[in-house]
């Protein structure tokens, strides 16, 4: 490299020799692969199985690649940059799955009548004012990050469990949970409706009231769904299966020490650390054991997937007009790799 | 370009004057040493724009065109561009069920309250430092601080200080063509005709009078061109405004397309905003017209 001349024609010679290589890698035999994450408790079972080398023992290298929001994630899979990812069920996702560019192979975070879901929260002005039901959101303000979002369709639930129209009550697109938790804590928003590891701080917070459970209208509520490229879901089936079986590892350890306590109180430290190098870092450590502790929510074992529920929130997005009405159950669930109902 | 190298070139120019003098090296200066006199060419002209008709059309046509059989054919798959016939139906139903008035309503009063509050605020700040040496020493570097923040970032603070209504979304546009129209309209002030101000002051106007007679039709020009990049600004930043709290809006639209992947709402909503854009253009264009026909 001494003698290295920076000239035009090396330049593109290194450019040339760097897309061979990667071109090289590609084809080999090693399992790369990337997958996408998000800086959430619901995402632990990835961190779990890439830190305590499940994925290693399947042969499988992983890379993660982070993520602001899953609508992102769906796109990174659809573009061919992601392998796998791991994302709430979205419009976005679903007219990805239209185009033949992503398929849903499992199942992840969902609700259980057994253990804390989705929490419904007031503002506590919005509290003060009256608002101590679900049945009162109508008529107020209600934060969703944007329109097909797993919080509008939250919204949908309580409102057809409740019987009110969801036209009375105001939408508002905050684009990102932080900014929701802003408008909440400040009363510019009335209603909200979030998983519990935050919900609960919220509430201990003062910033607002706990005034009802998601499960009581959508109990079979799948949240969120394992999913990966059309291509690689019928072509890569050994992969992966491998992926899903490592990962489904990773699941098993997190119901055990977070949603079933049937962990010794070691092992739970350890996960608890493990989870904490990738989320919520700035959180000091007795905080975040205890939001593990109490806010998580069950992910399904398995990875199996409730069909029914992801038929019911198609549904939901054709009758609103957010996704077209061409789109099918088949067209966005490969049935083949896990377990369904 | 070719006649401004100041060696004749036998080949392309080889008119019956020059080639004589095609031997001789140092070009046109040549011509009177060897007392030939040949006739030169007018080469002051400047480079003069024809307007050509039609041509942007053929471009959009064409583009249009190529995008429509790509997709058609599968060349270009429909995960990355929508097929235009599909865009502008979509557009088409968007109007005929009334929803495109419910976004674009709002839309319009935010671009028209925000960006007029930037515009006259950024026209009356830039005039200031443009006629008030100590409004220049102190608010120029302020305005310089400014200009860089992507107002973008601002967001949170601007929902802190206004909440998520509609006041946020029009002091964000506001701020975001304040800086640009102060910058445009400073520029402008500096660069009306000195000799012109120095014949009013000899004339005896008083400086009132100077300044409404000669400094402000003289930076008309240069504000009005500064107005058509804050009222871009203005439409880019109507995206940012919307992204919060904003149920209808085009913006919101786009959005909500960007987040669904629905790729045919989300070209039919950038249309929108070009449209947008192409009409505030033309307008500015028609108050130029209108107004400075003195210029020629």
């Amino acid at each position: 490299m001494q003698n290295f001349i920076p000239t035009r024609r090396a330049a593109m010679a290194l450019i040339l020799a760097g897309t061979a290589l990667t071109g090289a890698t590609g084809q080999a035999v090693a399992q790369d692969i990337t997958l996408g994450a998000l800086r959430l408790t619901s995402h632990s079972p990835t961190y779990i199985a890439l830190e305590r080398g499940y994925f290693e023992d399947e042969g499988l290298n992983v890379e993660l690649a982070f993520f602001e929001s899953s609508a992102a994630m769906a796109v990174g899979v659809a573009g061919g940059d992601l392998d796998y990812g791991v994302t709430s069920i979205s419009g976005g996702l679903m007219n990805l799955a239209q185009k033949g560019a992503v398929k849903v192979i499992g199942g992840a975070l969902a609700e259980d009548p057994d253990v804390q879901g989705h929490v419904i929260l007031a503002s506590n002005a919005a509290f003060e004012d009256g608002v101590t039901e679900p049945a009162q959101l109508a008529g107020r303000s209600f934060g969703v990050t944007t329109a097909g979002s797993s919080f509008h369709y939250m919204l949908s639930r309580i409102a057809e469990g409740e019987g009110f129209d969801i036209a009375d009550v105001q939408m508002k697109p905050l684009q990102k949970v932080g900014a929701i938790i802003g408008a909440l804590s400040s009363g510019q928003v009335d209603g909200w409706a979030i998983q519990p590891s935050i919900g609960k701080r919220l509430v201990e917070e003062g910033a607002a009231h706990k005034i009802g459970d998601l499960s009581d209208y959508a109990p079979d509520y799948q949240v969120t769904a394992v999913f990966t490229s059309t291509g690689t879901a019928e072509g890569e089936r050994e992969q992966t299966e491998a992926f899903l079986r490592a990962l489904s590892h990773g699941v098993a350890d997190y119901n055990a020490a977070f949603v079933d306590g049937t962990a010794d109180e070691a092992e739970v430290t350890e996960l608890t650390e493990i989870v904490h190098q990738y989320v919520s870092t700035d959180v000091d450590d007795a905080r975040f054991a205890k939001d593990m502790a109490e806010g998580s929510m069950r992910i399904n074992e398995g990875l199996s997937l409730s069909t029914s529920s992801l038929q019911s929130q198609l549904d939901w997005m054709q009758d609103e007009g957010l996704v077209s009405g061409d789109i099918t159950l088949e067209m966005l669930v490969d049935p083949s790799y896990v377990e369904t109902n | 370009m070719d006649d401004t190298r100041p060696l004749p070139r036998p080949r392309s120019q080889a008119g019956p004057g020059q080639t004589a003098v095609a031997g001789d090296a140092p070009g046109p200066a040549s011509g009177p040493a060897s007392g030939q006199t040949r006739p030169v060419r007018f080469r002051g002209g400047g480079f003069q724009p024809v307007p050509v008709r039609g041509a942007a059309i053929v471009v959009f046509v064409v583009l249009i065109a190529l995008l429509e059989i790509g997709t058609r054919t599968g060349a270009i798959s429909n995960l990355t561009m929508p097929r235009p016939s599909a865009v502008v139906e979509t557009l088409w139903s968007l109007a005929a069920s009334g929803r495109l008035w419910q976004h674009l309503a709002p839309s319009l009063m935010r671009l028209a309250v925000g960006a007029s509050l930037g515009a006259v605020t950024g026209i009356a700040v830039g005039t200031a430092i443009g006629l008030f040496s100590y409004a220049r020493a102190g608010l120029v570097p302020l305005i310089s601080a400014l200009f860089p923040i992507p107002k973008i970032a601002l967001l949170p603070l601007f929902v802190i200080w206004f909440g998520i209504g509609e006041s946020s979304k029009y002091a964000l546009i506001a701020f975001g063509t304040f800086t640009p129209t102060v910058v445009a309209t400073f520029g402008a002030v500096d660069s009306v005709d000195r000799q012109l101000i120095r014949m009013g002051q000899s004339f005896g106007l008083s400086w009132w009078s100077i300044v409404r007679k000669i400094v402000l039709p003289g930076a008309f020009p240069g504000i009005l061109s500064g107005l058509r990049v804050s009222i871009a600004i203005a439409i880019i930043l109507l995206v940012a405004a919307e992204m919060l709290g904003a149920q209808y809006g085009i913006g919101s639209y786009i959005l909500e397309a960007g987040s669904l992947y629905d790729l045919e709402r989300l070209f039919a909503g950038v249309t929108i905003l070009s449209l947008l854009g192409l009409i505030v253009g033309w307008l500015i264009g028609l108050v130029e017209r209108r107004f400075l026909t003195w210029r020629s």
